[in-house]
Order: C-alpha cells, then structure tokens, then sequence
C-alpha cells in the first residue's frame, strides 16, 4: 500500500513538474515568445472560448469536431462494412483468395497519406474525397485482420464441428467467424486510428472545415495557442472513439477473458 | 502465426499462379477500359502510361531530381527522424520498464503523448521549426517514438517471471538480470515496433513532403496533384508503395536472422 501511494506521489509529481515547468518558461520567465510556446492557462481559455467563438476560422469548436467526426465515422463504417466479409470470403474460398490476395498485396503497402492526392484529383476538395481516403485505409486493413482472423482458425475445430456433420457454412458462422472476431476487432481499432489520423491530415491539406483544418488555420495565424487546444480536442476524440470501440468489442467478443 | 493450415493439394502452386497472373490481367484490363472512358478517362491515366512513366522517371526528372533522387530524400528524411525515435525510445521503454521510479515519473509525460495521433503534430512541428527539414524530423521522430517506446515497454515488462526468478535464484546481480533476462526477451517486441513505427514514420515522410517540401516522393504526388497529372500521382503512390513493402520485408529479414530463436518457437 505504501509503495503504491509512493508510485501515485511519484506520478503526480512528475505531471505537476511538467505543468510547473511549462508555466514557468511561459508565463513567469517569458523565456519562448507567446508565438512560440503559450502558456498552459492560454490553452485551457482558448479551448473553453472556442466552443462558443468563430473566429479565426469561422467555426465553432463543435463544428468543427463534427465535420471531422461525420467523415471519419461515414469513411470507417463503409470500409469495416465492405473490408469484413471480402477478408472472410479470400480466407475462406480458395479461388477468392488466390484472385484476390494480389491485387490487395499491391494496394496494401500504399499508406492511406498517399491517397490523399488521387481522390483530391478524383472527387474534388469535397467531402467525398476525404471519406475516400479513410474508407480506403479502412478498407485495407479490415480485410488483412479478417483474413489472418479465419486463417488462424484451430484445425481441430474445423474437424470437430465437421466429424459432427456440420455444413461448409455452419463450420464458417459457428467456428470460424467466432474465433476470428479478436482479429477483426485488432483491425477496427487499427484501422480508427489510422482513418482519425489520416481524416485530420487530409483536412490539413484540402478543407474548409474539421479539426485539421482548424489547427491549420491557426498555424498559418501563428496561434499556437488554437494549435494545441485543437491538438488536444483531435487526441480526446481519439481517444473516445477507441474507448467506444473496446466496449463494443468487450460486449461482442465472447471468451476473450479465457485466454 | 498459425502456418499449419492445409488447404491446398498437388500442383496449388501453378494454380496459384495461373490465378495470380488472371487476377493482373483482368485489374489491368478493367483500368484501362476505364481510362478509355470519356470524362473519367480525362483524369485516369492508362495503366500502361503509368508504368512508361515509372520507367521513365527513373531517367527523366520529375521537377529538379529523377526517381531515385526523390526516394533518397524521402528515405534520408525518415532514417533521421525514425534514429532520433530509436535512440530516445527504446531507452525510454527500458527505463520505464525496468524502474519502478522511472515508469512513476515518466509515464504520465508519456501518456500524454501516446495518444496524440502522430500527422497532428504537423501544424506545431511548423511552428516551432520551420518548414525546413528540421520540422519534419520531428514529426517523424515524433510518429515513431511512441510505438517503439510501447513495444519496448511491454517487452521489458512481460520478461518470463520463472527465468527471472531463476536467474535470482542463481544470484544473478540487477545488472546481469537486465542484460541476459531482460533484454533478450524485449528484443521481438523491439523489433515487432520497429516495424510498425517504420511504416508510422514513412507515412509520416509523405505527409510531411506534403505539406511543404521541394523534393521526395511525397512532392511527387502532391506536385502532381497540383497541375492535375494523375499519371504522376498514381507513378508516385507506385514508388511510395514498393519502397514501404521493401523497406519492411528488410526489416523481416533482419528479424528472422537476428531473433532466429523467437521465430521458430512460433
């Protein structure tokens, strides 16, 4: 009990040093400019006044938030929609896998940045281009996770349930799927990092909204202050969304504790 | 990995192939057609123009360098910023692994930065550097830094209690316990983050390249975009690809010959 109030003290410590000394250089020394460094009590107001205030980029926090979650959420959910079954199907249908598996080990090493630029060509600086991107990079990864997820099933498995007399079918929905569904839940929390990530830099590159746009916007004002409170709004939602995830996962997955 | 799977009977291979070479031809065909197409076409290159234009980039600039210019900068970009993210993270991960007082004081500081997704660190990677190299080194340190403090991390920390408690028993002092134990059972995770904060840092070479740069092959695509040339695009999405894929079957092989004992345990 000691040694854990002693860790707690310790990790207190260690954050409250780095606020302290955050502070410090800021506020107390002025030792980086305002432009370079703001000081933490002018992140917190710029975060708690940009849910209300538009300015500089002619949106409120929450529009922002919400033009970027809209996208990702549209983007992410075609992608584990249509990336789910064609992962299952080239595991488990051998001419799908060997049609398949090479065009998608062409498609796969391509991080889903370097889309950013054909779907701009293609779809335009809408909207259309950014979920592009994103269902791609969904898209791929959800289909190699489902793959290696059925590709892992027990053989011993498969034999039981077919000494019993079930079906091709049944042996997929009972056994397979089921005891690929850790894999696949791997994948989609995978894959909602990299498509947060990537929505957050194509809006860098081509938006008029979102969050990324925003913490662009303001690096070109040189408000470093916005930058970071939009930095720390892009790593809580984030955060959220995985939180999200792993509770669907937890509710979803069965037997994952037995392990 | 499970390799043990048998689904396959004499002769897969060729079929296999056949299959393989089917698959190739119908996605080039079905690219092409479209590429004939009148108001898509415009935009969609012919997949045979974009491999003359593969080919001729390696001999012909694009802008001011040819093909293997731009993958050099890119390349030398990334093994910058990826080294500073080794150097700082593996230690880092031990540190916190192996010291009670060190994972206390560290791994709060860490735990802000963890989460942060590594490209939203671009606007202030900028700001407090410029748009010169320096900014990109830091982003990409930046990207590569925490998945390869994490796995280190985790490595350290799962060592085998029976062989540490072993190697006590031995009398093995902390320092021998570190540098027989500790380590050598870190070391596939170590390798497993490198591999992953590799393709983390190469994505975020080409964002960086993106945002501001004059060469590599996120200029590429980027500068292509820029005058509508979607044959460069595709030649430069072509290029990041094939860099990505050999850079990390390299890192596999070091992998296999360096932890040869964690691969066939698997």
């Amino acid at each position: 009990m000691k040694k854990r109030a002693k860790y707690l003290l310790l990790s207190l410590f260690s954050l409250g040093l780095f606020i302290f000394a955050w502070y410090l250089v800021t506020d107390i020394l002025h030792t980086f400019p305002a432009q370079a460094l703001p000081s933490p009590t002018k992140v917190v107001l710029t975060l708690v006044k940009k849910f209300t205030k538009k300015a500089p980029d002619g949106g409120t926090l929450f529009q922002h938030i919400w033009a970027s979650l809209k996208l990702a959420l549209y983007g992410f959910s075609l992608g584990a929609v249509i990336g789910i079954p064609v992962g299952i199907l080239m595991a488990w249908y051998r001419k799908a896998d060997l049609l398949v598996t090479p065009i998608f080990h062409f498609l796969r090493p391509i991080p889903p940045i370097a889309w950013i630029p054909l779907m701009l060509v293609f779809f335009g600086i809408g909207q259309t281009a950014k979920a592009a991107v994103i269902f791609v990079s969904t898209v791929t990864n959800c289909i190699l996770n489902s793959y290696i997820g059925i590709k892992q099933t027990k053989d011993v498995h498969v034999w039981v349930a077919r000494t019993f007399g079930a079906s091709n079918g049944r042996i997929l929905f009972k056994v397979a799927i089921p005891s690929a569904l850790p894999m696949v839940f791997a994948g989609l929390s995978l894959s909602m990092n990299l498509a947060w990530m990537s929505l957050v830099a194509a809006e860098m590159l081509a938006a008029d909204k979102g969050l990324g746009y925003m913490i662009q916007y303001a690096r070109m004002m040189a408000r470093v202050d916005l930058v970071i409170a939009g930095m720390v709004m892009i790593t809580i939602i984030g955060a959220i969304l995985n939180r999200i995830l792993s509770a669907v996962e937890h509710a979803v997955v069965k037997g994952r504790h037995m392990q | 990995m499970n390799r043990k799977k048998k689904r396959s009977f004499a002769g897969s291979r060729t079929e296999a192939l056949v299959y393989g070479i089917l698959s190739l031809v119908i996605l080039l065909a079905v690219w092409h057609l479209v590429s004939l197409g009148g108001r898509i076409g415009k935009f969609f290159p012919s997949p045979f123009l974009v491999i003359r234009d593969f080919a001729n980039a390696f001999v012909h600039a694009i802008g001011r360098n040819t093909m293997l210019e731009h993958i050099f900068f890119s390349l030398r970009r990334v093994l910058v910023g990826f080294g500073l993210g080794v150097v700082v993270g593996i230690p880092l991960g031990l540190v916190m692994a192996c010291s009670k007082a060190g994972r206390a004081f560290f791994m709060p500081l860490f735990s802000i930065v963890r989460p942060i997704p590594g490209l939203a660190w671009i606007p202030l990677a900028i700001l407090w550097f410029g748009l010169g190299e320096q900014s990109k080194y830091f982003l990409i340190c930046m990207t590569a830094l925490v998945g390869i403090t994490m796995q280190t991390f985790f490595g350290a920390l799962y060592a085998d209690p029976v062989l540490i408690g072993a190697a006590r028993m031995l009398g093995a002092g902390k320092f021998q316990l570190f540098v027989h134990i500790i380590l050598p059972s870190a070391i596939p995770n170590i390798f497993a983050g490198l591999q992953g904060s590799f393709a983390g840092a190469w994505c975020a070479v080409i964002a960086a390249e993106m945002i501001r740069s004059d060469e590599g092959t996120g200029w590429i695509i980027f500068n292509g975009m820029n005058y509508a040339n979607t044959a460069q695009v595709i030649v430069g999405m072509v290029a990041i690809g094939l860099v990505g894929l050999i850079a990390s079957t390299l890192l596999k092989a070091l992998e296999r010959r360096l932890c040869a004992w964690n691969i066939q345990g698997k």
